[in-house]
């Protein structure tokens, strides 16, 4: 008897987990604790190993080292009363073309007790979509909406989401933001977000994970990432008289100044590159999507 | 009217708090004005419930506002519960980012105590109470 089976399992647990393409490596050694509850959300570069983490979770990969489990079960054999709990909507909103929505419901249904047909035609609604049409003629936005519909409504403690606003225009996004609040709310739901998009980070997210080229970069509350960077701007020394100063990410020249992203620093580097011959130095919090951009842009990282 | 803004270098539930203070401060939330519901500000800001359960919680330690079971959120009536320290540490906090981003604006220091004292009058204007504690 493991420790898990005692207390509540984290949502998603990996150790050492890794996957490879061939000879690409996919994901490198992740190991990740992802608790119950509320909205983490995972951010990196296209291929950092965001949707095959999720492929992984759900079963449909087979990871080639490591331990990965799902609610406590290990995903290479998942129970079906865990699979039944677990949703995934992809980027692709793949779904049968030739059906509608109305069919698609019915065969949905049928295998999830739990369905809830009133939160479906609510969500359906937003999309302002009619359940007689076929999916080949619905819009991106509107199967957007559609998978999103099909996997809420059959209650899921765990949801996950493969970027699910690319390529939407501004309404669709702004319809999908307001189902994703919506289904956030269950406290007992754990959803799993991927995404680029750093506005939905901002509003939705509770826990940030970072991945790059496979690797675990950051886990913690958005705002503690946050906090962890400061932005400078010195005068009077050329870049090539920072390049010891520790825990800086980002250098660039503007204007004769230098624009400087650190990580991790304390305030006692004012008194630093004042001694490296700066003139002046001013101090300034990041923006999220700008520590985030630092992190995933070093050259080594 | 709450706005908030992505991008910016003050998480949301900052804005939030950030907002609201300045608001109950000028008299646009007398006391006992009632605020959006948690779920109600979330909706309109398109925010998770959490961020706005956090900004109140802020709100709430300072005596600013009070929940009431199942009536709602208001603006209480002003108090002082911060100790003279926490208040002396907020004014120096104050006072320090105030010097920082004026000091290379170029206006003389009796021009800078000329503004104050102005921005100060208008404030005690929208609050007759504002020079009396308790």
């Amino acid at each position: 008897m493991t420790p898990s089976d005692l207390s509540v399992p984290n949502a998603v647990e990996t150790a050492a987990l890794s996957h490879w393409y061939g000879d690409q490596p996919a994901l490198q050694d992740l190991t990740l604790g992802i608790s119950q509850g509320g909205v983490h959300a995972i951010v990196g570069r296209n291929g950092s190993g965001k949707t095959t983490l999720l492929r992984i979770l759900t079963g449909f990969v087979q990871p080639s080292r490591g331990r990965c489990q799902l609610l406590g079960e290990d995903c290479r054999k998942l129970p079906a009363a865990v699979r039944g709990r677990v949703a995934l909507v992809s980027d692709e909103h793949a779904l049968p073309p030739w059906l509608s929505a109305e069919q698609l419901v019915g065969l949905q249904r049928a295998s999830y007790p739990t369905w809830d047909q009133t939160l479906f035609d609510q969500i359906v609604d937003l999309f302002s979509s009619s359940p007689t049409q076929r999916v080949d003629q619905l819009s991106r936005g509107e199967r957007a909406g559609l998978c999103l519909a099909l996997a809420l409504a059959t209650r899921p403690q765990i949801l996950l989401l493969d970027e699910p606003t690319l390529g939407l225009d501004v309404v669709a996004s702004r319809a999908i933001l307001e189902v994703l609040l919506l289904a956030s709310e269950p406290p007992d739901r754990t959803v799993i977000l991927c995404t680029h998009q750093m506005d939905e980070v901002e509003r939705l997210a509770d826990q940030l994970i970072i991945l790059n080229r496979g690797r675990l970069v950051a886990a913690s509350e958005p705002e503690a990432f946050r906090d962890r960077f400061s932005s400078w701007v010195a005068e009077g020394i050329p870049a090539s008289s920072v390049g010891s100063v520790e825990g800086l990410v980002r250098c660039r020249t503007i204007d004769d100044q230098l624009h400087l992203v650190t990580v991790d620093r304390d305030p006692n580097l004012v008194e630093e590159l004042r001694g490296l011959g700066a003139t002046r130095v001013t101090r300034s919090a990041l923006s999220l999507d700008r520590a985030i951009e630092a992190v995933l842009s070093q050259p080594g990282a | 009217m709450i706005e908030i803004v992505t991008g910016d270098s003050r998480p949301i539930f900052r804005q939030i708090v950030d907002g609201l203070r300045r608001q109950i401060a000028g008299g646009e939330l007398p006391p006992g004005s009632r605020l959006p519901s948690v779920r109600g500000l979330a909706q309109q800001l398109r925010i998770s419930l959490n961020t706005v359960a956090k900004a109140y919680a802020v709100l709430t330690n300072e005596g600013l506002i009070e929940s009431r079971d199942r009536v709602g959120v208001f603006v209480c009536e002003p108090r002082q519960i911060l100790s003279l320290e926490e208040r002396q540490r907020r004014l120096e906090e104050a006072v320090s980012q105030f010097v920082n981003s004026t000091y290379s604006l170029g206006f003389d220091d009796d021009e800078l105590i000329r503004q104050v004292e102005a921005g100060l009058e208008q404030y005690a204007a929208g609050h007759p109470n504002s020079g009396d504690p308790e």
